[in-house]
């Protein structure tokens, strides 16, 4: 009987703790600025005034292959600027995975969270096109800036007959807070079927993607030009990529149909590089891609069959940009495991970058005092010819990039390394 | 008693309508094999047997996993969630001892690295059966006499644990795993033709699995195996040592499991920490269509899924070949609710 | 009062049901009151927070009804949940526009709430039909496969569903009148059509559908079904022999546990307003299973207290342990390891990469120290203890002998 009530007792304490992490989980979190902020006081004479930059991104599990180099990029921008006028400014990261898989109920918590929150102004992320059409209507109500590097769907910001929820629909003040700075499926996609059948001069291609909305989307893009322009599809798949590593019969039946390029409407976090190192020995074409392929996490997986690979880089050449190669020089001392670094990473930088240089800005024009949120979108959208590491940036009414350029990079040498082009502007 | 009256029951089943339901498989079947048969003879024979062999080198990686579970099942009655990240364990293993063992991609090459390529096999599979063991031993032993569904969650605890250390020792990115197996390969007549590497692949997985169930058949301690599974009471009683017998089984399957890791890099040349999850789905749906329990049945399971995925990815949509395999498998199971192999189930 | 005296007069030792019942009662009315005073007036996200956990409580109490009551493993009950989600997404949003249909649909929440409820009950029933032969972990099986399809389908399915993009821009519930005042900070006014866009609004529907579904749940249990349920569970054979239909049973069975489902989507959707394929796949199955047992499989309050804890340590908890790490390094004073230095990356950046191990640490150790779950029901409480559980073997006898 003794036992038995103890157990009770457990039970009812086991209840309690429930009732009491129902908070814990959050108001961890939430405390944490301050508690930060009185460690950093002990030491340094910390200013009195924050300002936090969010970032929300899949760190755990599978996705953290996008995620955890992405927000490095994103705190390393951050870190560069501790201070301005005065005014403390910080990282601070959110993560957006239920089990390891993106999760846009968690995404919209995260949002809910930075809004709770009046220190933040404006967060870095999403990564995930889904993540965004669910954190979007939320950010939009708080008025606070989301800056993606990575979400492609054109659908997003720009309308298009075939697009639901229109952009409209996801802004219910009608108000624009989203900005991103890649460039939509819409530009990479066509622009790498131009130059598949201008540059290159072939005709018939096989395409797969991983059936994500980045990847699909691309190919499709991809695949629209490419027919529209005299070109021949001479098979696709949409590969379940979670579950497949064999992209053998896929090969074999595009050698069969005499494929003479293949497209990837993948990223190398999606195994797209995987495919052409399974084409050794079966097929040897020229392989292309999006900009989620143009990183050493392709090369690594492509083995020994990394010749004659192509992909688009929304941005222009980093390489002919001197603070470029700074930057990239420094992140690599403060974040010296090669896992840091991946395809977005700079991307990242810059989207922290312009957040960064938004806030200077509203904090110069609101007298040296914190601003709004309001101000800091309105700062953002106002961003022009602001150099970051992968690209030159100004903002359009709907919040894609102005003017983008569009790099044609290639492999070059033993071992293989990425190699800039070609570059044109697109509008 | 009851376990009489269940048997008489299915069997009144298993009559007329059993009859008329075999009648409906046969017809699914034959309009399927048609649907194949006409899409493959557009693209010709040379293709077909072309990913045929793609589709056997596939399918013997899922059959090594498969037996793995189909053990665990028939003997403790438990989906051991964490099977296939003792999989991806041998991957990683073997990853890291590969350059130890002074192998490197595109330098090593000929007959030499056989004796070093086999001692990292042994070593990885070594590994994985101890750390199997030792799973076995916290995770799933103390809870023999819990109710049933407690050790499920174990097992999907000890899958957490193990894709969370894969993940902090290599990080999460994919893993290029050397390409050591040469790449030349025999023509099949046509533009057919079939690698070494795809002939290793088969011929050790089947060497793999023939040792197993002359093992399981032969020995005594497969006999102690075979006794625990049928009644676990009953085989104490006779004296077997039910702990040691139930131990074996991890160890045995966990070892088969860690070469598929190892078979599995060399083949794909890519691994990475959360591969398990999916690979051990596609094992566990193996062994259930072979009868799980049955160890031949899911070796035969996992060739026949490896050539059914190839199938689908290689003449229809592979956005719906997940769809398609799992299809088959509830159907399998509604026409044949022990499995093609066909197993007794005690019934508890 | 009598439900008050009720709970005074049971010895908690004996039943701490009707205590938890009274705590769950007492933390959904205080929580958000708490919510807002520790944050001072900043806590919706809080709120909103366990507004979301409330579609994990539906979904274990849908959940429970097949595994816990009827004792059939359910490994795809995910596929219910998508179902019940793109129900709402279909009949509220503009979304059917570009569909082959071309009309959108916009039924109010409401209604859908019920024609989700009926159509996730219809799959149940598609679903159990074929599994009726079955018995054991093969019907697990079979489930499995189930709930592996329905996601696929929905992705590869792009002509209706948008595919991998998902239906977003979904509608939110709306009350046909509302009275607002300064009590939500506006003026003394009578609204009409009044949009639920506030976390509060999401809550208070949550907490009236969860509490709908317990009583429910309840009189279902105590109902001839429910003395089927624990018939069939028992012992089928002797089931189908003491005159229980026990296809019938079985098909409605698992109708009733798809229906909570139902509900559940429907809230989800409406809330999030957006459905996409990713987040119904079999790892939600396994969530789910695993509040259930953790929780105390069969027992109603033992499944919603499960149901909350691990929403909370997955969704709260572990995403919030990094910056905790890095509080309570500071507070014992190895503020070292917050920064970065050479290979370590900084402790709040460790334990991010810890936490699926951490994870798995848990539910393992929870399992191993309470195999029966938190509050388990009283009937396997007593299976449990005096040892007429099915795998009783010589050990358990003599132990039981030495006490």
């Amino acid at each position: 009987m003794q036992r038995r009530w103890l157990s009770t007792t457990t039970i009812a304490i086991a209840v309690a703790l429930v009732a009491a992490a129902c908070g814990g989980g959050g108001t961890g979190a939430t405390t944490t600025g301050p508690a930060a902020t009185t460690a950093a006081a002990a030491t340094t004479a910390a200013p009195a005034a924050e300002i936090i930059i969010a970032s929300d991104l899949p760190t755990s599990g599978a996705d953290a292959s996008s995620g955890l180099p992405t927000q490095n990029g994103a705190a390393f921008a951050v870190s560069q600027t501790p201070t301005y006028k005065g005014i403390k400014i910080t990282f601070k990261p959110f993560d957006d995975t239920v089990n390891g898989v993106h999760d846009p109920q968690k995404g919209a918590q995260n949002v809910q969270q930075m809004l709770s929150d009046p220190k933040v102004l404006a967060m870095v992320g999403p990564f995930n096109s889904n993540v965004a059409r669910a954190e979007i209507p939320i950010a939009n109500q708080g008025q606070l800036a989301m800056m993606s590097p990575s979400n492609t769907n054109e659908c997003l910001t720009q309308l298009f007959p075939y697009c639901d929820p229109k952009p409209a629909a996801l802004r219910p003040t009608g108000k624009n807070n989203y900005f991103r700075i890649a460039a939509p499926d819409t530009v990479q996609g066509p622009a790498m079927a131009d130059y598949v059948i201008k540059t290159l001069k072939l005709t018939k291609v096989a395409v797969f993607s991983d059936n994500e909305t980045f990847g699909k989307g691309v190919a499709d893009n991809f695949v629209k030009r490419l027919t529209s322009t005299g070109g021949t599809l001479t098979n696709r798949q949409d590969f379940d990529m979670k579950t497949t590593s064999d992209f053998k019969a896929f090969i074999n039946a595009a050698k069969a149909a005499g494929a003479q390029a293949i497209y990837a409407g993948a990223t190398s976090a999606t195994k797209a590089c995987i495919v052409r190192s399974q084409m050794a020995g079966i097929l040897d074409v020229p392989f292309t891609g999006p900009d989620g392929i143009g990183d050493d996490q392709c090369l690594k997986d492509a083995g020994a069959n990394t010749a004659n690979m192509y992909f688009t880089n929304a941005a222009g050449d980093a390489a002919q940009n001197p603070d470029a190669a700074a930057t990239v020089a420094a992140f690599k001392v403060a974040y010296p495991k090669a896992s840091d670094l991946g395809a977005y990473t700079f991307p990242a930088y810059d989207c922290a970058l312009i957040l960064v240089d938004a806030v200077k800005r509203a904090i110069d024009a609101n007298g040296g005092k914190v601003p709004s949120r309001q101000q800091v979108i309105d700062a953002v959208q106002a961003t022009s010819g602001l150099k970051g590491t992968v690209g030159t940036y100004a903002f359009d009414a709907n919040g894609d990039p102005k003017s983008a350029t569009m790099a044609f990079w290639f492999t070059k040498g033993t071992p293989a390394v990425w190699t800039f082009q070609s570059q044109f502007s697109v509008q | 008693m009851v376990s009489s009256l269940a048997r008489v029951r299915g069997r009144l089943l298993a009559g007329s309508r059993g009859r008329v339901l075999n009648g409906i498989l046969l017809i699914l079947i034959a309009a399927a094999l048609v649907l194949v048969a006409t899409r493959a003879i557009a693209l010709g024979p040379a293709y077909f047997i072309q990913i045929v062999v793609y589709g056997l080198a596939d399918g013997s990686i899922y059959a090594l996993i498969a037996l793995g579970y189909t053990m665990v099942y028939g003997i403790v009655e438990l989906i051991n969630f964490a099977h296939g990240d003792v999989f991806t364990l041998g991957g990683f293993v073997s990853l890291w001892l590969i350059p130890i063992f002074g192998l490197e991609e595109a330098k090593s090459v000929g007959p030499g690295i056989i004796i070093p390529l086999v001692a990292i096999l042994v070593i990885s599979m070594l590994v994985c059966g101890v750390v199997n063991v030792a799973i076995e031993r916290v995770a799933y032993r103390p809870l023999r006499h819990a109710p049933r569904l407690a050790p499920l969650i174990t097992a999907v605890g000890m899958s957490f644990v193990l894709e969370g250390l894969m993940f902090l020792w290599r990080g999460p990115f994919n893993l290029h795993y050397p390409n050591l197996l040469p790449a030349d390969s025999i023509s099949l007549g046509g533009s057919a033709s079939i690698a070494y590497k795809d002939i290793a692949v088969i011929v050790i997985a089947l060497g793999l699995m023939t040792a197993l169930s002359l093992f399981v058949e032969r020995s005594k301690l497969g006999k102690a195996m075979r006794a625990t599974a049928q009644d676990r009471d009953a085989a104490g009683l006779m004296g077997i040592d039910i702990n040691r017998t139930i131990a074996a089984t991890f160890f045995i399957g966990a070892l088969l499991a860690g070469a598929g890791g190892m078979i599995y890099g060399l083949y794909f040349t890519s691994i990475a920490f959360d591969l398990g999850f999916s690979a051990g789905l596609y094992a566990f749906t193996a062994a259930v269509f072979g009868g799980i329990g049955n160890i031949q049945g899911a070796a035969i399971g996992g060739l026949l899924i490896g050539i059914v995925r190839v199938i689908v990815d290689g003449y229809f949509d592979s956005a719906w070949t997940d769809v398609v395999v799992f299809a088959l498998l509830v159907l399998v199971l509604v026409f044949r609710p022990t499995g093609i192999m066909g197993m007794r189930v005690p019934e508890k | 009062m009598t439900v008050l005296r009720r709970i005074w007069e049971t010895d908690p030792r004996k039943d701490p049901n009707p205590l938890v019942y009274a705590l769950l009662a007492i933390t959904a009315v205080a929580y958000p009151i708490w919510a807002q005073a520790s944050t001072g007036g900043q806590g919706d996200f809080l709120i909103s927070f366990l507004a979301d956990g409330g579609v994990y409580v539906l979904l274990a109490i849908g959940l429970n009804v097949v595994v816990g009551f009827a004792g059939l493993l359910d490994l795809g009950y995910a596929a219910f949940f998508a179902i019940g989600a793109y129900t709402y997404a279909f009949l509220a949003s503009d979304h059917l526009v570009v569909t082959p249909l071309q009309e959108a649909v916009h039924l109010p929440f409401w209604i859908v709430l019920f024609i989700g409820l009926f159509v996730a009950a219809a799959f149940g029933i598609v679903l159990g039909a074929p599994t009726l032969r079955l018995r054991g972990d093969y019907l697990a099986i079979v489930t499995l496969g189930f709930g592996e399809i329905v996601p696929r389908v929905f992705r590869n399915l792009g002509v209706w569903t948008s595919g991998v993009n998902g239906i977003s821009a979904l509608d939110k519930p709306q009350l046909p009148l509302w009275i607002q005042g300064p009590w939500s900070g506006d003026q003394l006014e009578v609204v009409q059509n009044f949009k639920i866009i506030q976390p509060l609004g999401f809550y208070v529907i949550m907490v009236l559908l969860v509490g709908a579904c317990i009583v429910l749940v309840n009189n279902l249990r105590i109902s001839r079904i429910g003395r089927a349920w624990m018939a069939v569970r028992e012992d089928e054979v002797a089931a189908a022999a003491m005159g229980v239909n026990t296809v019938r049973v079985k098909l409605l069975t698992f109708a009733i546990g798809a229906a909570f489902s139902g509900f559940a989507g429907a809230f989800y959707g409406a809330k999030l307003s957006l459905v996409s394929p990713e987040n119904f796949g079999f790892s939600v199955s396994i969530t789910i299973l695993v509040m259930i047992v953790l929780g105390g499989m069969g027992n109603i309050p033992g499944v919603i207290a499960g149901a909350i804890l691990i929403y909370v340590v997955i969704f709260g908890l572990l995403g919030a342990l990094p910056p905790l790490a890095e509080e309570w390094a500071t507070s014992l004073g190895l503020g070292s390891l917050v920064a970065p230095n050479g290979d370590w990356p900084g402790i709040a950046q460790e334990v991010q990469r810890l936490r699926f191990l951490i994870f798995g640490l848990i539910l393992v150790l929870t399992m191993l120290l309470r195999p029966q779950g938190l509050i388990p029901s009283r009937v396997r409480q007593q299976e449990l203890t005096k040892g007429v559980n099915e795998d009783q073997t010589i050990e358990d006898v003599n132990a039981e002998a030495a006490t």
